[in-house]
């Protein structure tokens, strides 16, 4: 490698590594997008440009009641998990930022557990608990929410408390010493100044809700509770038409506009190299 | 007159680490009072207790009689400016300014009035609608300054305001700040660890040290009479001898080493072993061979000329590094200041000084007995 010999060239042999690297985690990607406009059935044989398999008259996302029903629920799961984790995730990390007795350190550890716990394990354990602890619970949308939520809640909660280290506590001990009681403190300081964490966590919760499928289809009902990504995987193997591909084009585009905001939000409030890092963790 | 704090045995602990050690302080009212020291020394932690910041272990903050120790931040009529100032970065300027003036219960309009009203007195007018992060270091300064003042507090609290401002910025700030507080007439307490800043701006300064409170008094004395050694060190560049003293009230007879010297200054009363100090300007270099009462012979081993002074290094017989400050008066110096000049240095005994040991924590008080300069009396 030339840069080993010549620390001030460029390193040409990275790049190249690089350049490949992109390239080979992109273009699988492209080509399952590129046949969401095949305008055949096939989902290998190119056979021209077209929109039939969003919006045409059978078999598409929009007439599909399979495709559609899926997409739906994975919808309505994704929002009751924004809607519960964020809001908890919130609470539990301002709660844990001004623990200051003992255990303190243990309960980190304990929160950031679901991320390193493997999802196939978390799924069995979650399936058990429904079937065996909460049967009045049952398997379905509830038994799916919970499971969700108790993983993306760890997410919210790394985001939001790294906001609030960054912030520290000297804008509360402002807000306090200019007279505002403990509830002005939080609702006229440090919400708004963790506004750009939130909305990260959100868009982190609700991505991360989209792409599951192991402890969404560990815990799902019936049909009716089938997500998108369960429904991809059961029909890969049956008889997929670029419907598939058209439907997974569509989640893929609802996640990556997701944290495309969650990252300019971020960015334009909280500075460039937190921002970096929140991207980083929702890869 | 209102603002007057009275620290009664205040004591902090943070686990076993005792941050600030039972100290008694009275802060009078409209006073600029200014806790001086280096870091670590609780002068931040004693600030933050007043504030309410931190809870007292023990003692008591009194506050125009009554003792508030115990009171939460947001019920006391005191306000900080802190060390980085802590501007609400979501808010305009005027909406900082405003924001505590919705606890004292005035309406829009005279809010409104209020901060039009403070911004003109700390020079801010039309800044009104920027945010703290368009705004340079030396105006986020003073919009801290207003958003805590607008309240008419009792006391305002000043945490190292002007640590994070350039040299040039911080002389012009401080004339501002010392002027503000004499309009105004409240209570101004004050820390830093700039000796400089806290002689040129206090009516009173505390030196604190390790927890303790080593002096209290006006600047002019705690600098020229500092009564113990980490007073006179910490307060500019002393030279401290260890000496034994033969005190007898109203002078001191001092041996350093086998040299003996008359002391009018300090504790004069003391026997046994103390520190001696002189300030380098109190020095006075004389012609090789010059005879008289406290003087003793010596060898300049460094000269720096400093502009409006020279700052000399002398080792003098008996191994002792002193140091000396030559006024550039413009007359020709008694002395050759060049390295290896013989020289007799004179230390007159009305700037050589007796100092008391610093404070002891209560627990050491038993191996006290055997040291007789803890016993002198104060002066």
């Amino acid at each position: 490698m030339s840069w080993l010999r010549n620390p001030w060239g460029k390193p040409r042999g990275l790049l190249v590594v690089t350049a490949l690297y992109i390239l080979w985690s992109i273009v699988p990607v492209a080509i399952a997008i590129l046949f969401a406009f095949n305008d055949g059935r096939s989902r290998t044989t190119w056979q021209g440009f077209s929109f039939r398999w969003f919006t045409g008259s059978s078999g598409s996302v929009v007439h599909d009641p399979a495709l559609q029903g899926a997409l739906k629920h994975t919808l309505l799961l994704a929002v009751i998990c924004v809607g519960v984790a964020v809001p908890l995730g919130v609470a539990l990390a301002l709660g844990l930022q001004r623990w200051r007795g003992r255990g303190g350190g243990t309960i980190n550890t304990v929160m950031l557990l679901p991320l390193v716990t493997p999802e196939i394990v978390m799924g069995v354990a979650l399936l058990l608990l429904f079937l065996r602890v909460f049967p009045g619970i049952g398997l379905g949308t509830e038994a799916q929410a919970i499971g969700q939520i108790t993983f993306t809640l760890s997410y919210v909660v790394v985001i939001v408390r790294g906001r609030l280290v960054s912030i520290g506590r000297e804008y509360e001990e402002a807000a306090a010493d200019l007279g505002a009681p403990p509830h002005d403190q939080l609702m006229r300081v440090v919400l708004p100044l963790l506004a750009p964490a939130i909305v990260a966590s959100a868009a982190v919760a609700f991505a991360l809700s989209i792409d599951d499928f192991v402890v969404t289809q560990y815990l799902s009902g019936d049909a009716s509770t089938t997500t998108v990504s369960m429904l991809l995987y059961s029909s890969a193997r049956g008889a997929p038409t670029p419907a598939l591909n058209a439907i997974a084009t569509v989640a893929l585009l609802i996640t990556l506009a997701t944290l495309a905001l969650a990252f300019v939000v971020y960015r334009r409030f909280a500075g460039g190299r937190e921002a970096t890092a929140v991207a980083a963790l929702e890869v | 007159m209102e603002g007057e704090i009275q620290l009664e045995g205040l004591t902090k602990r943070f686990d076993d680490v005792v941050a600030v050690d039972a100290i008694d302080l009275h802060m009078p009212s409209a006073e600029f009072f200014t806790l001086l020291g280096p870091s670590g020394c609780g002068k931040t932690t004693t600030l933050r207790m007043i504030a309410g910041f931190e809870q007292p272990t023990s003692g008591r903050i009194v506050l125009d009689g009554t003792d508030v120790a115990q009171v939460p931040p947001h019920k006391r009529n005191v306000n900080t400016v802190f060390q980085s100032y802590a501007l609400f970065p979501h808010l305009d300027v005027a909406a900082n300014v405003a924001f505590g003036l919705k606890y004292q219960g005035f309406n829009k309009e005279e809010r409104q009035r209020k901060v039009r009203g403070i911004l003109e007195l700390v020079r801010l007018k039309g800044f009104e609608n920027r945010k703290p992060s368009q705004l340079s270091g030396g105006q986020q300064q003073r919009v801290a300054l207003a958003r805590a003042l607008v309240l008419t507090p009792r006391v305002l609290l000043l945490d190292e305001p002007l640590g994070a401002l350039d040299a040039r910025l911080r002389k012009e700030l401080q004339v501002e700040l010392k002027a503000i507080q004499h309009d105004i007439g409240i209570t101004f307490v004050f820390v830093t660890h700039d000796q400089e800043e806290a002689l040129t701006m206090s009516d009173r300064v505390a030196v604190m040290n390790d927890g303790r409170v080593e002096q209290a008094a006006s600047p002019r004395e705690v600098y020229e009479e500092p009564r113990t050694s980490f007073v006179a060190d910490f307060l500019g560049v002393s030279n401290l001898l260890d000496a034994t003293a033969q005190g007898d009230g109203a002078a001191c007879s001092l041996s350093v080493g086998d040299r003996a010297f008359r002391a009018e200054q300090g504790a004069t009363r003391v026997r046994g072993d103390v520190k001696a100090m002189i300030r380098p300007e109190r020095i006075e270099l004389e012609a090789h061979g010059a005879g008289g009462d406290n003087r003793l012979p010596g060898m300049i081993e460094r000269a720096v000329f400093l502009g409006g002074s020279h700052e000399v290094h002398i080792r003098v017989l008996g191994g002792e590094l002193l140091k000396a400050t030559v006024p550039n008066d413009g007359r020709p110096p008694a002395v050759v200041l060049e390295e290896g000049s013989p020289v007799t240095v004179h230390l007159p005994a009305d700037g050589l000084r007796v100092l008391e040991p610093s404070p002891q924590p209560p627990e050491s008080t038993a191996d006290a007995a055997d040291r007789p300069v803890s016993t002198a009396p104060s002066m």
